[in-house]
């Protein structure tokens, strides 16, 4: 056998080889290519916030930067690396949360810094002006509500409340909601089979959309509006089988099986209610005030849009938040003061005010409530509606020992099929009992 | 086969292509489609006004090229190693003879039934230790331990093939080394297209690696592709994303096309068909 003519191969010249080769793919890849000029702002400090693409974008960088004289790092929020990044005890600066589900998961783990001190030397955010909604970063331990201030909110909906168009009503023959008094759920479903159109079977417009921010949290907001509560007292487990919930599920179960809008068995394939509402194909969304905001850039719509009050499953009114989207301070944070100067600007300063006159929700603090938009009929009634249902907010509190996500996971893990197979909703309560009852045990055993 | 059996078998043959290229052309047309037309019902098969506008839009909305560029160096860096280590580790298992070599391969193994999923948190906190976040370095070190599927691969081939030929090249004087670089790495062609196109799909495509490891403006395509196409209220433009994902597949493609005789030979002479 003869071998190609060309210089031996031995031993040492593969290693030598090897190893070049080694180290120059290792030169080449040791700093990752920059594709875009994020934090290249003034000031020596960095700031590094963890958010979304869209509320912390190239614009709003700027304007941080140059009013916190420092560079911003942006980092994308992802629940995964979130959570690496607190393991690795190099969390960023700042992290987006929803107040309302991650307060009692972060604070129960001492993740999550006790702002108390610097809301109560602050100038720019001052304690008797936050709007109650801020006390859902609140946790003692127990319930949320009480204990440190965790975070703030940027701004929120009480989100049971909906929109609907009067046109679509009007053709259906049906009465506009009460601005002042709520529907019952059962009502509102009856408007909802009312409202729906269909074309060969499929459905064209959908007559409502009830599931909300979350499935999970929907069920929450009806139990405790039918007198109940989701959670055992000790939050460490779910009964889905108490007279309150079952009602609850059973209403949930019945409004998915007549399939008359978006549920976790047939879920807007748009992934979220605008662009099905805006198009005429959905009768009545499920969303609190925020939504006006995207109605007040449509003329024709502002027209044909109303607000009306959340509907209720039983005697005990309430209209909870379940969002409160806004910023935390780590416990390991490198900056926790620039942090709070960052808190100070955008939650008390120029965002703040455009955030409020934006009708993209209502504003964290109640001095800025006056700025809330109201120069179109639909922002009027809006507004005036909005002002009613104010009174009715609660807080409700959310297990430290699971994240909503995870909850959600075994919503739809059950339901969908529970709503083809008709199971009895006696049957569907156990077996998410069961589900997220072990979650939250393993929740339990990790906290101690 | 008669006439009418051959057409049957065209017909099914034809019928399949048309169910797994569907997906594929309903994402084409999304592209093509503006938002208006995204919504209409009845639903508009065919857009009213095609228009390429939406991948001018999806190029320039996001440094589109730069993040392609990122994901176009992991994708070849991993590749290219994993294939020689992958090569290397499996000549070992096929070819030397070691105590508890069969231990070790089962070793190897077992590792592919472990979820990435699990060591997905303490593969950061190591990586954090040494300060390799922000960089490629993780996929450096990830092709050069070689991945244990390439290495099932190569130690299929390179064991069917004549234990003449290696007897032979000893005889010649060579040593297992020049054996494995001259003789067992040419003729394993098919085997390296294999990997190759297995290994840069995977990391082409991969979304979490990328997503924990890098920061957002260092990131790959896959991120940015599933990130990046939002409006200023964070609602996702489907068109846009459809047109970015349609020139997303473009490089898998023609390297599987390229590569695809070699493919296909690779995994019928592995022992894997």
């Amino acid at each position: 056998m003869s071998l190609p003519d060309t210089a031996p191969l031995g031993r040492r010249r593969f290693l030598t080889v090897s190893a070049g080769a080694a180290l120059a793919a290792t030169a080449l890849p040791g700093c990752a290519a920059s594709v875009e000029d994020s934090g290249s702002g003034g000031g020596s400090e960095t700031l590094t916030i963890m958010s979304v693409e869209n509320e912390m974008d190239k614009k709003t960088i700027k304007a941080a930067e140059a009013a916190l004289g420092c560079k911003v790092k942006f980092v994308l929020y992802d629940t995964t690396k979130l959570n690496a990044m607190l393991a690795s005890k190099t969390p960023p600066d700042v992290v987006r949360g929803l107040g309302a589900t991650d307060t009692p998961y972060f604070a129960a783990r001492g993740v999550m810094t006790d702002l108390d001190q610097y809301f109560a030397k602050s100038k720019a955010l001052k304690v008797s002006d936050l709007d109650p909604v801020n006390d859902v970063w609140r946790f003692d331990g127990k319930k949320q509500g009480a204990g440190p201030r965790y975070g703030m909110a940027k701004d929120y909906s009480q989100d049971s409340m909906f929109w609907y168009r009067t046109d679509l009503l009007e053709e259906a023959k049906l009465d506009l909601p009460s601005e002042t008094e709520p529907l019952s759920q059962d009502e509102w479903l009856d408007m909802g089979k009312r409202l729906v159109k269909r074309r060969l079977g499929k459905v064209k417009v959908y007559g409502m959309n009830a599931s909300g921010l979350s499935t999970f949290c929907t069920i929450m907001g009806m139990t405790a509006s039918a007198g109940g509560s989701l959670f055992s007292q000790d939050l460490t487990s779910v009964d889905f089988s108490s007279p309150e919930a079952l009602k609850a599920l059973n209403w949930y179960l019945e409004y998915a099986r007549a399939d008359i809008g978006p549920s976790v068995s047939n879920p807007n394939p748009d992934g979220w209610d605008w662009p099905t509402y805006q198009a005429g194909r959905m009768a009545m969304a499920g969303d609190g005030y925020w939504f006006g905001g995207s109605i007040g850039g449509d003329a024709k719509l502002a027209k044909v849009s109303r607000f009306a009050p959340a509907p209720q499953l039983g005697s005990h009114r309430i209209s909870p938040c379940f969002g409160a989207t806004g910023y935390w301070i780590p416990k390991e944070a490198k900056k926790k003061d620039l942090a709070w100067k960052f808190f100070e600007w955008y939650f008390g300063g120029k965002p703040a005010q455009d955030r409020a006159a934006s009708g993209w929700g209502i504003p964290t603090l109640k001095s800025l409530h006056s700025q809330m938009p109201q120069s179109q009929p639909f922002q009027k009634q809006a507004y005036k509606v909005q002002q009613q249902e104010l009174k009715h907010f609660s807080v409700l509190t959310f297990s430290p020992y699971a994240q909503l996500t995870a909850l959600d996971a075994s919503i739809n893990k059950i339901l969908p099929g529970a709503v083809k197979s008709k199971t009895a909703a006696g049957k569907v309560a156990d077996q998410l009992n069961a589900d997220m009852n072990k979650q939250l045990a393993n929740g339990k055993k990790v906290l101690g | 086969m008669t006439l009418a059996k051959r057409s049957a078998v065209y017909m099914v043959l034809v019928a399949l292509l048309v169910l797994f290229l569907s997906p594929f052309g309903w994402l084409a047309i999304t592209a093509l489609k503006d938002v208006g037309e995204l919504r209409a019902l009845p639903i508009h098969w065919w857009p009213h006004h095609p228009s390429l506008g939406n991948f001018q839009e999806a190029l320039t909305r996001i440094p589109y090229l730069a993040y392609a560029r990122n994901s176009l160096t992991i994708a070849t860096i991993y590749s290219v190693l994993v294939t020689l280590a992958s090569a290397w580790a499996g000549y070992g298992f096929a070819r030397l003879d070691a105590p508890g070599k069969r231990v070790i391969f089962g070793l190897l193994m077992s590792t592919m039934m472990l979820p990435a999923v699990i060591t997905l948190i303490p593969t950061y906190l190591v990586f954090a230790k040494f300060n390799l976040l922000n960089t490629y370095m993780p996929w450096v070190l990830w092709g050069l331990c070689g991945a244990p599927y390439l290495i099932f691969l190569f130690r299929q081939f390179f064991s069917n093939m004549p234990k003449e030929l290696e007897e032979a090249a000893i005889v010649d004087g060579c040593g297992h080394i020049r054996i494995f670089w001259r003789i067992f790495l040419p003729q394993s062609w098919p085997v390296i297209a294999t990997s190759l196109i297995l290994s840069f799909s995977w990391t082409w495509g991969d979304y979490i690696a990328p997503a924990l490891l890098l920061d957002s403006d260092r990131t790959t395509l896959a991120v940015k592709l599933a990130t990046g196409y939002v409006n200023e209220h964070g609602a996702q433009l489907s068109n846009l994303v459809a047109a970015g994902a349609v020139m997303y597949v473009v490089p898998v493609l023609v390297l599987f096309l390229i590569m695809q005789r070699g493919f296909v030979s690779g995994i019928s002479t592995s022992g894997l068909k």
